[in-house]
C-alpha cells in the first residue's frame, strides 16, 4: 500500500504548530460540537506500552492528497497533532483511505486493512459515498453495524466520522437521513461520532473560513488549513480520553 | 439420449458427434445480441445509482446482474469471432486480429477516461459539489495528475465505473489459450478456470492497482465467467446443444426463485436459524471483486435457462423490438463507453436536480434513447459502406473468408 507509507514518521515531514490566530479559528464554537470519545483501549496502550496506533479507513476524504504531493490529509495531520500533544508517546496514524468506497467495500477489507493491524483505534469514514448513491437506509446501518461489531470485538475502539457539510446538500435529498443512520447506529453501538458535520457547518457560517477553504476544488477534502484544524479537533478528543483520570506517565501532556 | 452422449462428447473431448465446416457462414444467433443490448441499456441506468428505475433493475432480485451477462457474453462472441478465425485463417492471423481489437479498446479505455475526468472537473468547478470527485474517485487525477496519468494508461488507476474495459481487455487478451484449452476439453479448462480462481482467492492474487488492494473486477476470478462463455461459444460452433435434462431446468429455476426470494425479503424468510447469518450476507451484497459462488450459480442458471428455452436463431430478433436490441448489441463497444459518459453527466444532472422524480425519468430514457440510437445508427452506416465498397470480386476466396469476421458482434 503506497498510501499508508506517507503516513509513517519517517516519510512525512512535521506540520507546524499552528499559528494563534489560525489555532482560534479552528475553536469556532467548539462548545457546541463536543467531542468526547471513551477510549478505554487506547487509554491503556499509551499508559501500559507508551504507544498510540490508530487506523484511519474511510473514502476520499481521508486517502486525502496521496503519496506524491505534499501530504495534508487529515490522517497525516492528525499525527502530527498527537505527536506534539503526546510527547513520549510513539505515535502512528496509518492511512486507509481508497476514494470512492462505499461503506460495504470498506467492511470488505476491514479485516485486512484495519484489524490485522492491531491498532488501539479506528476513526470510520464513511457512508458518503452510500448516501449519494442511496444504497437504503436500512441496508446501510446493517453494512454500518457488521463493521462497527468487527471492530469491537478484536478489542479496538472505534470513533465513527459524521459525513461532509456540503453547499447546497439538498442535491441528495437522503443526505440527512443516512447521517441519522450513522447517529442511530453509532449510538446503538455506543460508539462516538466525531461531529464533523456540525464542525464545517459552523466554519461554513462563521465567515473566517474562505469557501475555497472548506470546498476548494477538491472539495470534501478540505485544503491544507481546514483539513488540520479537523486533525485538531479530533486529536484533542483523542487526547483528553486518553488522558483523563489517567495515571502520572501523560500527565504531563499538553492539551492547548 | 444422443443428444446426452454428444453432450458429454463435447465436454470431454471439445468436438460434437457432427462434422463442423468452419468455412459455411456463420450461424448468427440472435439472442446473443438481443441479450448483450439490453445488458447494454441496464449497465447504463445502473450506473446513475439512486435513480428509481434502477431501483427495478434485475441486480435487485438476483446474485449476478449485467456485468456479469456482459462478460459471459464476451466470451461467446470472442469465440465466434476469434474462435473462427483461428480455424479459419490460423493462428497468427486470429493473434493479429485480435492485437489489433486490444490497441482498440485500449484507446477506447483512455478516450472514456479523459472524456469523463473533463466532465468531472466542469461540473465541480461549477457546481462546488465536491461529491462528484468521490462518487467517481476522481481526486488522485486532480491531486497527483502526472502520477494517476501514468496509472491510467498502465491500468493500474481506475476510477469508478472505469473499471469494466480493463478486464475486458486482459481477458481478451488471455482469449487464445483459453480457446485452445477449451478445444481439446471443455470440462477440464472449466475446472483449471475454477482452480485458478480458487488459488488466487486463497493467495490474494489480483491485479495491481496504484490506491487499492487490486482491480475491482479481479481478472483471476472474472476468467471464470469468461471461460464459460468460450465454452458455451465452442459448443455452439460444434453445433451441440444441450440435453433436455429436467431435472437441470428445474435446478436453474429453483436457484433463480431462491435468489428472488432472499433478495426481496428482509431478515430470514425460510426460518432456519443456521441460515441467517449467511442470508443476510447476501442481502447485503455479493463479492463482486472476487466473484462468489452464488453469482457463478445465477449466471449460469441464467445461461443454462437461455440456451434451452429461448428461440435460437434469428428468432429473436424478428420482432422491431428485438432488432433494434439486437443492434445495439451488435455496437457494444462505442455503445457501453458512450453508456459511461452518459451516466456520469447523468449522475450530475440528477443531482443538480435534487433527484427530481420527473427528470430521473427523463434522464433514463433520453440516454437509452440516445444508446439504442448510436446502436441502430452505426449498423446502419455500416451496411451503407459496405454496400459502397462491394466489388464484383468480392467472391474471391480471400475477400469471402475475410467476411464472417468482418460481420461479427464484435465488430
Amino acid at each position: 500500500m503506497i498510501l499508508s507509507l506517507c503516513a509513517l514518521p519517517a516519510f512525512a515531514e512535521a506540520p507546524q504548530a499552528l499559528t494563534a490566530s489560525e489555532a482560534l479559528r479552528c475553536q469556532y464554537q467548539a462548545a457546541q460540537q463536543p467531542f468526547l470519545p471513551d477510549l478505554p483501549n487506547a487509554r491503556r496502550a499509551v499508559q501500559s506500552a507508551k504507544t498510540l496506533k490508530v487506523v484511519a479507513l474511510g473514502s476520499s476524504a481521508t486517502a486525502g492528497a496521496g503519496a506524491s504531493s505534499e501530504d495534508v490529509s487529515y490522517p497525516s495531520m492528525l499525527r502530527a497533532e498527537l505527536n506534539r500533544r503526546l510527547p513520549g508517546i510513539e505515535v502512528k496514524v496509518l492511512n486507509r483511505g481508497i476514494g470512492g468506497q462505499s461503506a460495504y467495500d470498506m467492511v470488505m477489507r476491514m479485516d485486512a486493512d484495519a484489524i490485522a493491524e492491531r491498532p488501539a483505534i479506528v476513526i470510520w469514514q464513511t457512508l458518503a459515498t452510500d448516501a449519494l448513491r442511496n444504497v437504503g437506509e436500512e441496508r446501510a446501518a446493517k453494512i454500518l453495524r457488521k463493521g462497527i461489531r468487527k471492530v469491537q470485538e478484536a478489542g479496538i475502539d472505534m470513533v465513527l466520522m459524521d459525513l461532509a457539510w456540503l453547499p447546497r446538500e439538498e442535491r441528495y435529498p437522503q443526505y440527512d437521513d443516512y447521517r441519522g443512520v450513522l447517529a442511530k447506529t453509532a449510538a446503538e453501538l455506543d460508539v462516538t461520532v466525531f461531529p464533523r458535520h456540525a464542525i464545517m457547518r459552523a466554519w461554513a457560517r462563521s465567515k473566517q473560513f474562505s469557501y475555497e477553504e472548506l470546498v476548494g476544488m477538491d472539495g470534501v477534502h478540505l485544503v491544507n488549513s481546514a483539513n488540520r484544524c479537523l486533525a485538531t479537533r479530533l486529536a484533542e478528543g483523542i487526547v483528553a480520553a486518553i488522558t483523563r483520570d489517567a495515571a502520572a506517565p501523560v500527565k504531563d501532556a499538553k492539551l492547548d | 439420449m444422443a443428444q446426452l452422449s454428444g453432450f458429454w462428447m463435447f465436454l470431454k473431448g471439445g468436438r460434437g458427434p457432427a462434422q463442423v465446416s468452419f468455412s459455411d457462414a456463420p450461424v448468427r444467433d440472435a439472442r446473443i445480441d438481443v441479450i448483450r443490448g439490453l445488458a447494454l441499456l441496464i449497465i447504463f441506468v445502473n450506473h446513475m445509482p439512486g435513480n428509481i428505475v434502477s431501483s427495478v433493475m434485475p441486480h435487485n432480485f438476483g446474485f449476478s446482474d449485467a456485468a456479469d451477462i456482459f462478460v459471459l457474453l464476451a466470451g461467446v462472441s470472442a469465440t465466434f469471432a476469434y474462435g473462427r478465425l483461428i480455424e479459419n485463417r490460423g493462428l497468427s492471423v486470429g493473434l493479429l486480429k485480435l492485437g489489433g481489437r486490444l490497441w482498440t479498446l485500449y484507446i477506447a479505455h483512455l478516450a472514456v477516461f479523459i472524456l469523463v475526468c473533463g466532465i468531472v472537473a466542469a461540473a465541480v468547478t461549477r457546481t462546488q459539489n465536491p461529491l462528484y470527485v468521490e462518487a467517481i474517485n476522481i481526486q488522485p487525477f486532480f491531486n497527483d495528475t502526472f502520477e494517476a496519468l501514468i496509472d491510467a494508461l498502465l491500468l493500474t488507476y481506475q476510477p469508478n465505473f472505469l473499471d469494466i474495459l480493463p478486464l475486458y481487455i486482459v481477458l481478451l487478451a488471455a482469449f487464445p489459450a483459453i480457446y485452445f484449452a477449451a478445444r481439446r476439453s471443455p470440462l477440464l479448462t472449466l475446472a483449471a478456470s475454477l482452480t485458478l480462481w480458487q488459488v488466487a482467492l486463497a493467495l490474494s492474487w489480483n491485479f495491481p492497482n496504484a490506491r487499492n488492494s487490486g482491480w475491482f473486477f479481479n481478472p483471476f476470478a472474472w476468467q471464470v465467467t469468461f471461460t464459460l462463455g468460450v465454452v458455451i461459444g465452442r459448443a455452439a460452433q460444434q453445433r451441440i446443444s444441450l440435453p433436455p435434462l429436467r431435472i437441470v431446468d428445474l435446478a436453474a429455476i429453483g436457484f433463480l426463485m431462491f435468489s428472488i426470494v432472499v433478495k426481496t425479503a428482509t431478515g430470514n424468510p425460510f426460518g432456519l436459524p443456521v441460515m441467517t447469518e449467511w442470508l443476510e450476507a447476501l442481502q447485503l451484497g455479493s463479492d463482486k471483486t472476487n466473484l462468489a459462488w452464488v453469482r457463478l450459480f445465477h449466471i449460469g442458471a441464467l445461461a443454462w435457462l437461455a440456451m434451452r428455452f429461448l428461440p435460437a436463431g434469428a428468432a429473436m430478433a424478428s420482432n422491431a423490438l428485438g432488432r433494434i436490441l439486437a443492434r445495439t448489441g451488435q455496437n457494444s463497444l462505442e455503445v457501453f463507453c458512450a453508456s459511461i459518459v452518459l451516466a456520469i453527466a447523468g449522475q450530475i444532472i440528477l443531482a443538480e436536480a435534487a433527484f427530481d422524480l420527473g427528470v430521473q425519468l427523463l434522464v433514463c430514457s433520453i440516454g437509452v434513447m440516445l444508446l439504442v440510437g448510436l446502436g441502430n445508427f452505426l449498423s446502419w452506416y455500416k451496411t451503407l459502406t459496405q454496400k459502397g465498397s462491394a466489388r464484383p470480386q468480392g467472391h474471391a476466396a480471400g475477400v469471402r473468408v475475410a467476411l464472417p469476421a468482418a460481420s461479427v458482434p464484435e465488430r
